[in-house]
């Protein structure tokens, strides 16, 4: 592989559509620039149901948090935290016990300023710049935080940014380094892209993000059962957005849902 | 429909169009709220739904269907109106919290990249390296200071805009351009080469060269980045070191491995003669006028040497410490000799000390093509111990037969220590008699080992320095010995005589071994004989005095009559002097010169006694020429044999038959 000769650090360009600002847009929020709303249009051409899909997305984010909540955790460690948009998780966590501790963690530089920004004068919750993909250096920081303590169990969130760890990066080493950094007990909340659902769609949605900063890597169950060593999956599995402890009874069509999502319990 | 109905309907309505981050009854609960306040308050509750972030596409129209069964139209155009209102805000809001953030994040970006330019900067200025970053036409966009010592020139500055291929040696522009094009087409990530630049001054300066790319934020290749390391100070060190593993620190000239290496590569090919130098008496320039001076006289000697060895296109090195070798080849031994010794005697001032110096010289001329180099060396030491035995300033030709023979005292000498460990060294005791009345005056204590005489044996130990601790066992045992035979025989015990070597003879310790021994074995003092090498008085040395104050008579041994040896006779108190000359026979004309030395040595009151005397007849002679008394009548038997003979009889010696 080539290394890049990196002397000066890559400026910021605003017009470079991001992900994060992308998703923001699809959920409905105000944090995003032309660029992003352009790409957004094509991911809807794409994925007609793309805005449902986000708001399933940052549903099922919720329920996972509170899922874990539930059951001890009040440290969470959010990975590829995006923008802060509605709903985040110190947010829904904080609702319900104010002492638990929350790490962000991204690496896009607007994001982090805007992160910050909306975490000023919050002690438990804060935001680190690393990228998720690189494991030990994520880690470190968390620690350096003060907000995680690794003997505890932690609620590791890496909830619609899975698809953007390409299969290169190996995503398994990636997970299991997570896995081994946090003691029995501890949970896991993940979904992404998948092609077993809408494949055409899912398809058109790769090939728009494709020349974008962000490309996507859908992948099938059993690829993510494979993330999930170590793990004992929370019931009902790896289920599409919607089926994963619904809250009331009208459901959105599940094969329309675009994302798998899941919750394990280190073994 | 009652309002908890419709706050549910709405609720289902309204979630399917946003992400409402609550739990459903809480969402409903709120709608149930709005819907209370809805006719009075329609404006509030088109902000608390923006609030709630019901704020998809859809959920505006969605919340008009739900409520226009219920409520007036003014109500929800109120409602509408409000909604938009806060819709507007909350973008607003959002844009500016998006910008602010942007902003922040474009100050830290900027920030990082003065601190990392700010970092290369000082990396790139103070660097030992000498960089340079190109453009692809080989143009030098920046470059150190380093660089520019490194090539010769005053700043980084002087070369912007300068060839960097300027600087490559012409034979290496072409290599160098396909490793380059090579790292800019991607086919390696970058090269390292060792290349000698020129600098700006013409002159060459090898340096280690690495080449990498730079690239835009894009990943594109934009420039070359070229480290340069000068190793010249490294080239310069490591020849340095190979010269020292081959020359002399002191003279500068080959040392002995060097010069064996260039015998080799010679003695097969060509006639070479090998000249082995040892300067004369540099032990005395070094021990009296201290190792300084010994120093730059060595180093005289070695410009002399190289001086003659350039006009001959001979090899010349310091092979010792006052030793040298020349190696000539299709040489004229006697002429080089000549010019070696007229090279050396120019008068040498060293310190205001002017030293007169002179080499006995070894020579190995003209060997067999298959003699090894070790061998030749040891030949031409030979031919060197040869020389410097016959005097200063001497010279020897190697001799292979003579050789042998000293090859065989050497290995002698070379296991003589293990012989004297292992009990191989023998004391016997030689008779003393009296030329007059022909009785045993005493024994002389004597070495036996393998078919050596005492003399030769004391001559290995010394060639081996072992004389000292020898000499002073052998004065013990035979001291022990002897008091042994005195307290069994009495007065009919032989008086114990003994010859010393002539490092003993000088020891500063001898004195105190002497009494040591007496005081050990208890021999009394009368009963002890010491005879003393002449050469240790005639150096000036006081243990003759010494011992005879402490009531030892003393002798000095190795006598040949010269005038100081006479002389010293006159100063030094002693007893006898002993000789190892011919018998004098009457017929010889030497006969009466013989009787008048002896006769003068009688002048002073000293006896005159003879060693290595074999026959009657030789004995006869001597007593008529003057001398008192012989050693070597009868065989040296062992200490047992002694007393032996003690017991059987206290008897008269021999009858001479």
């Amino acid at each position: 592989m080539s290394e890049r000769v990196s002397w000066v650090p890559e400026g910021l360009d605003t017009g470079k559509p991001s992900a994060a600002r992308l998703y923001d847009y699809l959920l409905g929020g105000g944090h995003n620039f032309a660029g992003d709303r352009a790409l957004a249009e094509k991911f809807l051409q794409a994925q007609p149901n793309a805005r449902t899909i986000a708001r399933l997305n940052r549903a099922f984010l919720r329920r996972a948090v509170l899922f874990m909540m539930d059951h001890g955790i009040r440290q969470f460690l959010d990975l590829g935290s995006g923008i802060p948009t509605v709903g985040n998780v110190h947010e829904i966590a904080q609702k319900a016990d104010p002492e638990t501790h929350v790490v962000y963690v991204d690496f896009e530089e607007v994001a982090v300023a805007h992160s910050q920004l909306i975490l000023e004068g919050e002690p438990r919750a804060t935001i680190i710049q690393e990228d998720m993909t690189k494991p030990a250096a994520v880690l470190n920081a968390a620690e350096e935080s003060g907000l995680i303590d690794f003997g505890r169990p932690v609620g590791v969130l890496t909830v619609g940014v899975f698809h953007f760890v390409p299969p290169e990066a190996d995503p398994r080493a990636i997970v299991a380094a997570y896995r081994d950094a946090v003691p029995a007990g501890s949970y896991l909340g993940f979904s992404q892209f998948t092609q077993d659902l809408q494949p055409e769609e899912m398809a058109g949605v790769v090939e728009v993000m494709k020349k974008s900063q962000n490309p996507m890597f859908p992948r099938t169950k059993p690829e993510i059962e494979g993330l999930f060593d170590g793990f004992a999956l929370v019931e009902p599995g790896i289920v599409p957005l919607p089926l994963w402890q619904p809250e009331g009874a009208n459901l959105d069509d599940p094969d329309k849902a675009g994302i798998y999502a899941a919750v394990g319990r280190k073994l | 429909m009652e309002l908890p109905d419709l706050a549910r309907r709405w609720m289902n309505a309204l979630t399917a169009t946003a992400y409402i981050p609550l739990s459903h009854a809480e969402i409903e609960q709120a709608l149930l709220d709005s819907l209370i306040e809805l006719p009075a308050e329609p404006e509030s509750v088109g902000y608390r739904l923006v609030s709630l972030h019901a704020t998809g596409p859809d959920s505006l129209q969605v919340t008009i269907d739900v409520l226009s069964s219920a409520f007036e139209l003014p109500v929800l155009a109120r409602l509408s109106s409000a909604y938009a209102q806060a819709m507007r805000m909350d973008a607003f809001d959002q844009q500016e919290q998006i910008k602010v953030a942007i902003v922040r994040a474009k100050q830290r970006v900027e920030r990082t990249l003065k601190v990392s330019q700010a970092r290369f900067q000082e990396v790139f200025d103070s660097a030992a390296l000498g960089i340079a970053i190109t453009d692809f036409a080989g143009r030098c966009v920046e470059a150190n200071d380093a660089l520019a010592e490194i090539v010769g020139l005053e700043s980084g500055a002087d070369l912007h805009e300068r060839d960097l291929t300027d600087f490559y040696h012409p034979d290496d522009v072409a290599s160098l351009s396909a490793s380059y094009r090579k790292v800019r087409e991607g086919h390696v990530d970058r090269f390292r080469d060792q290349r000698k630049l020129i600098r700006a001054d013409g002159e060459p300066v090898w340096v280690h060269l690495a080449v990498s790319l730079l690239r835009d934020a894009d990943g594109e290749p934009t420039h070359f980045v070229t480290m340069v390391e000068d190793i010249s100070e490294l080239h310069l060190l490591q020849r340095s070191l190979d010269h020292q593993l081959l020359h002399d620190s002191l003279t500068g000239l080959s040392n002995r491995q060097h010069f064996v290496t260039q015998v080799e590569r010679r003695v097969e090919s060509d006639p070479i003669t090998l000249y082995h130098l040892g300067l004369d008496a540099f032990s005395v320039v070094n021990n009296g006028l201290g190792h300084e001076t010994g120093d730059k006289l060595l180093k005289i000697v070695a410009a002399r040497l190289r001086k003659l060895a350039d006009e001959k296109k001979a090899i010349v090195a310091r092979i010792g410490g006052d030793e040298f070798a020349l190696l000539t080849i299709a040489d004229n031994v006697t002429s080089t000799v000549e010019e070696i010794q007229d090279a050396l005697a120019e008068p040498t001032f060293v310190d205001d000390h002017g030293i007169a110096l002179s080499a006995s010289i070894g020579v190995v001329d003209r060997p067999p093509a298959f003699t090894t180099a070790a061998e030749l060396m040891r030949c031409a030491n030979a031919a060197l111990r040869q020389a410097k035995a016959r005097g200063k300033r001497q010279w020897a030709l190697h001799d292979p037969h003579d050789d042998a023979r000293r090859r065989g005292r050497y290995a002698l000498a070379a296991s003589m220590p293990g012989a004297w460990e292992h009990g191989e060294i023998e004391i016997v005791y030689a008779p003393v008699h009296d030329l007059e009345t022909r009785e045993v005056l005493g024994a002389v204590a004597r070495l036996h080992w393998e078919d050596l005489s005492h003399n030769d044996t004391m001559a290995l130990a010394d060639s081996t320095g072992l004389s000292l601790p020898i000499g002073k066992w052998l004065l013990r045992e035979a001291c022990a010995q002897a008091a042994r035979w005195v307290a069994e025989f009495g007065d009919g015990a032989p008086t114990l005589h003994l010859a010393l070597g002539a490092l003993q003879s000088r020891d500063e310790d001898l004195v105190g071994d002497v009494k040591r021994a007496l005081d050990e074995t208890g021999l009394p003092p009368e009963r002890l004989r010491i005879a003393l090498d002449i050469s240790s008085v005639l150096a000036g040395d006081d243990n003759a005095v010494v011992l005879h104050d402490s009531g030892i008579v003393t002798a000095l041994d190795g006598f040949h009559g010269g005038h100081d040896e006479l002389t010293v006779l006159t100063e030094v108190p002693v007893r006898t002097v002993i000789t190892r000359a011919p018998a004098p026979h009457p017929d010889s004309p030497l006969y009466q010169a013989m009787r008048d030395l002896i006769a003068a040595v009688h002048s002073f009151g000293v006896r005159f006694g003879v060693d290595e005397v074999h026959t009657l007849e030789d004995a006869e002679h001597w007593r008529s020429a003057g001398a008192d008394g012989v050693i070597g009548l009868l065989p040296a038997l062992a200490a047992a044999e002694v007393t032996d003979l003690l017991t059987k009889a206290v008897s008269p010696p021999p009858e001479a038959s």
